[in-house]
Order: structure tokens, then C-alpha cells, then sequence
């Protein structure tokens, strides 16, 4: 009860933030931001896997929505909207990634190493068991390795599932086709992944 | 048939996607049917070792960059007017007019009417617009805002573009006593929060100046964008120990400002001083009810860290 209502103030809250923004308040917008850039974040983080391209995700995302937002007309929540500028952002990048890989089968960091998506992320559970951390570094790598050979509308659709627990009638609404559509992607996702960490089991 | 269905929704199960009769009749199933009871088993399993890998949150510190890096960018950025709007979304007026006879009998009223006026009013007055540039005298009076801060990496020069009536443009080095005003002026005073920050920046290595801490300390309180703010806190570090002013400017930066990058900084700034009586109070308010999580447990271990005093 209580987090319905404390989810029906922010709706209000929202509203009024978004009404202000769209009269070109900028404060009114960057608290907006603030209601949802740490999610956001998040998002792209683990879709691009490095902070820098994560942070033009942000910027570029953000930027198009403070010059769209008097285009918001209500018709869905602030919510989907944001998400969808956010993940149509992030297709784009998935497939230029996908474009390049073609050059270049195997990722290098710049110091000419194999990419892995985890050594850019600090484990703060680090230490406390080394083993199962290695473990743990292994299986995200191998996960990490079958995420990227989904083509990026079955990634979208996982990545939102799976790693942010949105509902699938929501991913339907952001990625604009329908909640069955986005069932047989996610159904055709997990397939995907099964038989690529098959011998993970 | 029947175990196809099952195989196709298993994975919503998992899930919990599937709808409350269609759950239902998904158990059902798998209650009588071994193969299907080991698919669902297989993808549980699969479900369980995935789990084991969560996207990690951004740290805090990249939170922070990127609203800095944000804020930036919505200085310069322009929303599209609500005349642009109305101007160049064709397809909405059309909906628009749809709907409202009214309007559109009004539009083509207005346009037969507009039509006739221009005809003959148009000719005569498009010969009379001439753009009167503005007045050219230099004149030397008060600055009103400055516009550019730059420094040459070769020869350490300051570049600094300010306005007064005319533009002008001061040359010196860091000592140079113009130099100090037209920065100490910058950091107070600019709109430009990009001069600002540039500003600071320079002023910082001279923060051993009374004078220049006072508008670092300014800054730091009153300025409204964060990248300024962090830039103040910074170059004020060096002075936690031996000003007090700066200390509690300091202090008042990491209970008050909205920005949590600042406060994280704020808090490293301090950790030398930490057993300072005023110190040691901000922690125990912070570590017991701070708002970020990651504050209020570096709180935490801060005051850990220190003896315990009767």
C-alpha cells in the first residue's frame, strides 16, 4: 500500500517536474534527470560495457530529451519514454559494435589485451573469497561473451528482463511493438544463450 | 502440442510472466509429464546460474561526472520553442484541425485575410528594414561579464576576454595584479559557468592568498553549478588542516550541497582532520542518517577509525 502510494507521488511529482521543464525550466529538468539517470546508467553501463561509452549514452540521452520534452504529450509515462530514447541510443551503438566486430573479430583494450567487460567493473565483494570471485570473473566473462552474439534486439530485450526486472508489457511498450513480440524475443534469447554456456551446467 | 506450448513458456515461468491461469495449467502438466518437469528443471538451473551475474551499479563517482558533464551541455542547449513546435509539426495540425472545425475555418479565414493584407503592404515595407548594428566607441568603464579564460601551455600566459562597453582583452602572468582581479571578478560574478570553472582553476595554485580563499570559499557555498563547486573544493584541500574557515566551509559543503559528488569529496577532504571536535559531530550526524548510502557508511568507518573518547 505504502509503495503504491509513495509511486502515484512520484507520478504527481513527475508531472509537475515535466509541466516546468516543458516551460524551460532547466532545474525542473535536472532533478527529472535525477529521478532517473542512476538506472539509466546502469542500463548502459552493462550494455556497452565501458564508463566512457556509458557516459555518452547519458549525455547524448538526456540532451534529447531536454530538447523533445515539449514534444511529451502524456500519451505514456515518463518512464517509457525516457527508456525508449535511452535504448534506441543504445541499439545504435550495439549495432555499430556489431559493424565493427566484423573488422576486428576479437575486442582489444587499448593495451591490446582481450576485452573483458568485468575487469571495468570494481567488485567490492573483492577479497572476501578469491576463488569464488575468479569464479565469478569467469562465468561474467563467458556470459558476457553469449550476450554479445545476440543480435541487439534480442540483447534489449534480455538486458531489460533479466538484469533490470522491467515487465515484459513494459518492454513491449518502450522497444514499441507488442508484449508477444517481446516473448518470443526474450524466448528466443534464452535458447540463444543455453546453447552457448551449454557446458556451463 | 501440448508439451510445445509448455517448451515456449517455460522460460515466462521462470519469469513469473505468465498469466495466472496459464501457470496454472503450465504445472498441471509438468506434474504428469517427465520431460517437460526436466525442461523446466534445466531452465531453473540456467535461471539460477545467471543470476549469479548482476550488472553492477555505476559507481557514484560516475554518476556525479556525468550530471556535471549534463548540466554542462543544458547551458548551451536550446529546447525546441514552442513556436518551432506549433511551426514544424505539420502532421499534429493536421490532427489538430481534424477535431476542431472551428480552428480550421479560422486558419483559412486568417489566410485569405493575411493574403489580401500582404499583397499590398508587403512591397512598400520590405524596402524599409536596414539592421542598425550597435555603437562601436570603446569606452572604458566597468566590466560587465567575461566571456573567455584561457592559458598558453608554452608560455603560461593568461588569456582573459571580457566585456565592457567594447570587448578587451588583458595579457599577464599569475602574479600580474589585473590578472588576480579579472579571475577573483570571473570566479564571483560570471554567467558563464564554463569562465567559472576556469577561473577557479587558475586561482587554485594561488590559494595560498587570503583574498583568493575567500572566493574559493564563495564559490564553493554559493556557486550553482557543481563542476565550480568541485573545482573550489579542491583547490581548497591544502587548507582543511591550518584554516578553520576553510574547514567549516568545508563542512557546511559535505552536510548541505545537493550534489553527492561534492559531498564524497567534501568527506575525502576532511579525513585528515577527522578527530577535530566539529569534525567528529558532522560524521556521527552523517554516519546516522545521511540520505546516500555510500556516505553514510564511509561515516561510519571513518569514526571507527579514531579513538574512543569518554
Amino acid at each position: 500500500m505504502r509503495g503504491r502510494m509513495a509511486g502515484q507521488e512520484r507520478r504527481i511529482d513527475d508531472t509537475m517536474l515535466i509541466r516546468e521543464a516543458q516551460r524551460g525550466n532547466r532545474a525542473a529538468f535536472e532533478e527529472l534527470v535525477r529521478h532517473y539517470d542512476q538506472a539509466v546508467l546502469r542500463l548502459a553501463l552493462h550494455l556497452t560495457g565501458t564508463e566512457q561509452d556509458a557516459q555518452d549514452v547519458y549525455q547524448d540521452a538526456f540532451l534529447k530529451a531536454y530538447k523533445n520534452i515539449g514534444n511529451f504529450r502524456f500519451e505514456c509515462s515518463f518512464y517509457t519514454w525516457i527508456y525508449r530514447i535511452v535504448t534506441n541510443l543504445c541499439l545504435d551503438h550495439l549495432r555499430k559494435r556489431n559493424v565493427r566486430k566484423e573488422d576486428a573479430p576479437v575486442a582489444k583494450d587499448p593495451s591490446g589485451g582481450e576485452y573483458d567487460l568485468l575487469d571495468q567493473v570494481p567488485d567490492v565483494r573483492a577479497g572476501a573469497n578469491p576463488e569464488r570471485d575468479l569464479m565469478r570473473r569467469q562465468l561474467g566473462a563467458r556470459i558476457s561473451g553469449a550476450l554479445e552474439k545476440l543480435t541487439p534486439r534480442e540483447r534489449m530485450v534480455f538486458e531489460l528482463k533479466h538484469y533490470h526486472g522491467l515487465k515484459l508489457r513494459t518492454v513491449g511498450e518502450i522497444l514499441q511493438t507488442t508484449e508477444e513480440t517481446a516473448k518470443n524475443t526474450l524466448f528466443r534469447a534464452t535458447q540463444k544463450l543455453r546453447g552457448a554456456l551449454a557446458d556451463m551446467r | 502440442m501440448k508439451c510445445e506450448w509448455v517448451r515456449e513458456n517455460i522460460v515466462l515461468q521462470v519469469y513469473g510472466e505468465l498469466a495466472d491461469d496459464a501457470r496454472h495449467e503450465l504445472e498441471q502438466h509438468v506434474a504428469r509429464c517427465a520431460d517437460c518437469a526436466a525442461e523446466l528443471k534445466a531452465e531453473q538451473e540456467f535461471h539460477a546460474l545467471l543470476a549469479q551475474d548482476r550488472a553492477a551499479d555505476a559507481t557514484p563517482n560516475l554518476v556525479a561526472a556525468s550530471r556535471m558533464r549534463l548540466q554542462e551541455a543544458l547551458e548551451t542547449a536550446k529546447q525546441g520553442s514552442f513556436f518551432s513546435r506549433l511551426a514544424f509539426d505539420p502532421a499534429n495540425w493536421l490532427r489538430q484541425v481534424k477535431f476542431s472545425p472551428a480552428l480550421a475555418s479560422a486558419i483559412l479565414i486568417f489566410g485569405f485575410a493575411g493574403g489580401i493584407v500582404t499583397t499590398y503592404k508587403f512591397i512598400p515595407h520590405s524596402t524599409t528594414g536596414i539592421v542598425q548594428g550597435p555603437a562601436t566607441v570603446p569606452v572604458q568603464t566597468s566590466i560587465a561579464g567575461i566571456d573567455s579564460i584561457s592559458q598558453d601551455p608554452n608560455t603560461n600566459q593568461i588569456s582573459i576576454k571580457y566585456k565592457a562597453v567594447s570587448e578587451e582583452q588583458k595579457q599577464g602572468s599569475l602574479n600580474d595584479q589585473d590578472i588576480q582581479q579579472l579571475l577573483l571578478y570571473a570566479a564571483h560574478n560570471n554567467y558563464n559557468s564554463g569562465v567559472r570553472v576556469d577561473s577557479v582553476d587558475l586561482l587554485a595554485k594561488r590559494s595560498g592568498d587570503l583574498q583568493v580563499r575567500e572566493a574559493l570559499m564563495y564559490a564553493l557555498q554559493n556557486d550553482t553549478n557543481p563542476g565550480v563547486r568541485l573545482k573550489s573544493l579542491d583547490a581548497l584541500g591544502n587548507y582543511v588542516k591550518d584554516d578553520t574557515n576553510v574547514r567549516d566551509a568545508v563542512l557546511r559543503a559535505l552536510v548541505n550541497d545537493d550534489n553527492s559528488g561534492v559531498r564524497i569529496e567534501a568527506l575525502r577532504l576532511i579525513e585528515p582532520v577527522k578527530a577535530d571536535g566539529s569534525v567528529r559531530g558532522v560524521l556521527m550526524a552523517l554516519a546516522a542518517k545521511d540520505q546516500s548510502t555510500y556516505i553514510k557508511s564511509q561515516a561510519r568507518t571513518m569514526l571507527a577509525q579514531l579513538p574512543e573518547i569518554d
